[in-house]
């Protein structure tokens, strides 16, 4: 154990720091979830493409650096410290990006890669429906093989970015005599072809950040299916492995938000309550010790031992500490805290996304499931 | 950056675990709580044959030479199964602490026992057993103890009173005691709190009501799922804070406080849902659990409690 930066990544940390200085925009753009916004952090993201940061982690022939997974997390730590925009194209990049270098074909990664890391081609992700939430394996749209061509069928709904974004990856039911989890097979769609429809869902800050997608005899190659036929469970469950493991929320996020909450209780706080600054201590602990907790789980990685079921205790315990985090802030402004718009609207607004935190990518409450039957062997329920 | 043990560190941690399967079932430690001393005396001669108890005397006095970085997993094992007696205090703090001193080599032969008394605790843990108890700046000897009736068999408290003092330091690697043992208990407090979840889950199996194992009810799935939960985000703050004290790191206090903070909580709550998933034998004398139950009510708050050390992180991370 060596808990030191290496000289050289020491080096990585000074060279990101020292374009991101350079280049992060001097005021915050406007949300993603907005048409102005979602096209500005598009520009955020080529120029980050441009200076080789928009995907650190990937192999360079795809536009990235070849990172390893700590330089990830160190290039992290550098990003939300600048207090650089969000990622438009994370769906792309962190969820769909690795899946496709691990299941995809060559020419796959020749065409998906390289457009992706530049965000010429933005990705939403169009996997719930209507009646397949947490059942994620109770899929119903269809695809019906037609000569070289899927022909899609179905309804998708809570398709994050997929109002503005130009492409989506979707599970769709391919054998329809098959098992829930057997028979369904992952797909690329262009979001632009005739017989999409998609429908903006506000959300519950107003912006609409995700999607109804309605597919009516949309006609896909077959080229397009990631992985094998009616084997999409398992090439969508390595995808989740990815969200809930390291790549969606990493820990310089929360370290980055605990600073600020920190700020705001010396700021505004009481310091003789002592709940309060218990309370703040606290969350400082969980941001703390899910970095550590991700760099022990990294090192693994990197000595060969992957991620399994525990990447669900991951999501249950950033989600659960970002509602934390925002509550005490809330906690800390008072009546300031009832204003949508103001000084503090960030926190308001990150106080409403946290709350998506505990639901999407699988519930919490899945999560416990998937803790409970895989990591501690319960037998399973339902 | 490497966040992981050396293969050497795994291998002495997976020996000592194979030697506690056979010399510390619950049965043993059931024996230390009944027969009044909360020691094992032959558990012990393992200990110190192994070098478990010399793991940070340094080599030129006779012992193993490790880092706490190297005990910290050893730790965690001792809490696994339970070991009774004061195998923590004598192996994290007195034995490195006098180990140039006349008491030395017979702490690392184990031939002679130490417990400390640290904090102004009115209390000295496993004092009966103890040939010596190291304050934090004295030896005493030759006292004489009685019984306070802890909770925990395996960690018997007592006053003592008399005896004869020396002049000694009970700091180790520069750290004061109160904070290595803050740091051994940690471990201790997660090997005992998988261990507990261990046997719950497998209780969990094999209980059935219903019709039905308990164990596939979502209600238990989430508890345990919740338990193990802040078990695992407590270990690598305890590891981080085992480096930070064998590195001398400038934040090892603060390091060790939230190490200690976590591991109490998660041990507390570790206790609390298996316990209930154990239902009415979770209540009940018969049922092992209450070894490692009781373990952690003690240890939880021995050495500072889960307040006392955020307060200590709070002092550190909110100051301007």
């Amino acid at each position: 154990m060596d808990l030191n930066e290496t000289s050289e990544e020491s080096a990585f940390r000074a060279e990101a720091r020292a374009w991101l200085e350079a280049n992060v925009p001097t005021s915050p753009l406007p949300s993603f979830d907005t048409e102005e916004g979602f096209a500005l952090h598009r520009v955020w993201e080529k120029k980050l493409y441009e200076g080789r940061w928009s995907a650190v982690s990937w192999p360079v022939e795809y536009g990235g650096r070849g990172a390893d997974y700590i330089k990830w997390l160190i290039f992290e730590e550098e990003y939300y410290r600048a207090g650089a925009p969000g990622r438009v194209n994370q769906n792309g990049i962190f969820l769909l990006g690795p899946t496709i270098m691990e299941v995809g074909s060559e020419e796959q990664k020749e065409k998906f890669l390289p457009s992706m890391a530049s965000s010429e081609i933005v990705w939403g992700q169009a996997w719930s429906e209507p009646n397949a939430g947490s059942d994620l394996a109770g899929i119903r749209s269809k695809a019906t093989r037609d000569g070289d061509d899927w022909i899609l069928n179905g309804q998708k709904i809570w398709a994050s970015r997929a109002v503005w974004a130009d492409w989506c990856f979707g599970i769709f039911r391919t054998d329809p005599t098959a098992d829930r989890h057997r028979g369904l097979t992952f797909i690329l769609c262009p979001l632009d072809l005739p017989g999409i429809t998609v429908r903006p869902i506000a959300q519950l800050d107003g912006d609409t950040g995700f999607a109804e997608i309605f597919f009516d005899d949309v006609r896909v190659p077959v080229a397009n299916t990631l992985g094998e036929e009616n084997k999409g469970w398992n090439v969508a469950m390595a995808t989740a492995g990815f969200e809930r493991g390291v790549s969606l929320r990493s820990p310089a996020r929360f370290s980055e938000a605990v600073n600020r909450l920190i700020h705001l209780w010396r700021t505004y706080a009481d310091p003789t309550d002592t709940a309060l600054s218990d309370a703040v201590t606290d969350v400082w602990m969980q941001a703390e010790g899910y970095r550590l907790h991700t760099y022990q789980t990294v090192t693994g990685m990197l000595e060969g031992r992957p991620i399994g079921a525990e990447a669900s205790l991951n999501k249950i315990f950033w989600s659960e500490m970002d509602v934390r985090i925002h509550e005490i802030a809330l906690q800390i402004l008072g009546p300031e805290a009832e204003r949508m718009e103001g000084p503090f609207e960030r926190w308001v607004d990150g106080f409403l996304f946290s709350l998506s935190g505990p639901i999407y990518a699988g519930t919490n409450e899945i999560q416990r499931n998937i803790i409970a039957d895989r990591v501690l062997q319960l037998p399973k329920g339902m | 950056m490497k966040f992981s043990f050396t293969e050497d560190q795994r291998l002495f941690a997976s020996g000592l675990r194979d030697l506690l399967a056979n010399e510390c079932t619950p049965a043993h430690v059931r024996e230390a709580w009944e027969n009044h001393t909360g020691h094992l005396p032959e558990l012990w001669s393992r200990l110190a044959e192994m070098g478990v108890l010399s793991m940070l005397v340094p080599e030129s006095t006779g012992g193993m030479g490790g880092t706490l970085l190297d005990a910290v997993l050893l730790f965690q094992e001792l809490g696994r199964a339970c070991v009774p007696g004061p195998v923590l205090e004598h192996m994290a703090v007195a034995a490195p602490a006098l180990a140039n001193t006349s008491w030395g080599p017979s702490l690392v032969d184990g031939s002679q026992i130490a417990t400390l008394w640290v904090d102004n605790s009115p209390y000295v843990a496993h004092a009966q057993v103890a040939d010596l108890v190291l304050r934090n700046d004295a030896v005493i000897t030759g006292f004489s103890s009685t019984d306070v009736h802890g909770i925990d068999g395996g960690r018997q408290l007592f006053t003592i009173a008399g005896g004869t003092e020396s002049t000694a330091s009970a700091q180790v690697f520069g750290l004061a005691a109160s904070d290595v043992m803050a740091l051994a208990s940690a471990a201790y407090l997660i090997g005992a709190s998988e261990r507990m979840i261990e046997v719950a889950a497998e209780y969990a199996r094999q209980r059935e009501q219903f019709g039905k194992p308990i164990g596939s009810f979502q209600a238990v799935k989430h508890l345990m799922s919740d338990a193990l939960l802040k078990v695992e985000f407590a270990k690598a703050p305890t590891y981080r804070a085992a480096w930070s004290a064998s590195t001398g790191a400038s934040t090892a206090v603060r390091d060790i406080s939230m190490a200690k903070a976590l591991a109490s909580e998660a041990a507390y709550r570790a206790s609390r849902s298996t316990m209930q998933v154990h239902g009415g034998i979770g209540y009940t004398w018969e049922a092992d659990l209450q070894l490692w139950m009781k373990k952690s009510w003690a240890l939880m708050r021995a050495y500072g409690d889960a307040t006392f050390h955020r307060r200590r992180v709070g002092a550190s991370v909110l100051s301007k």
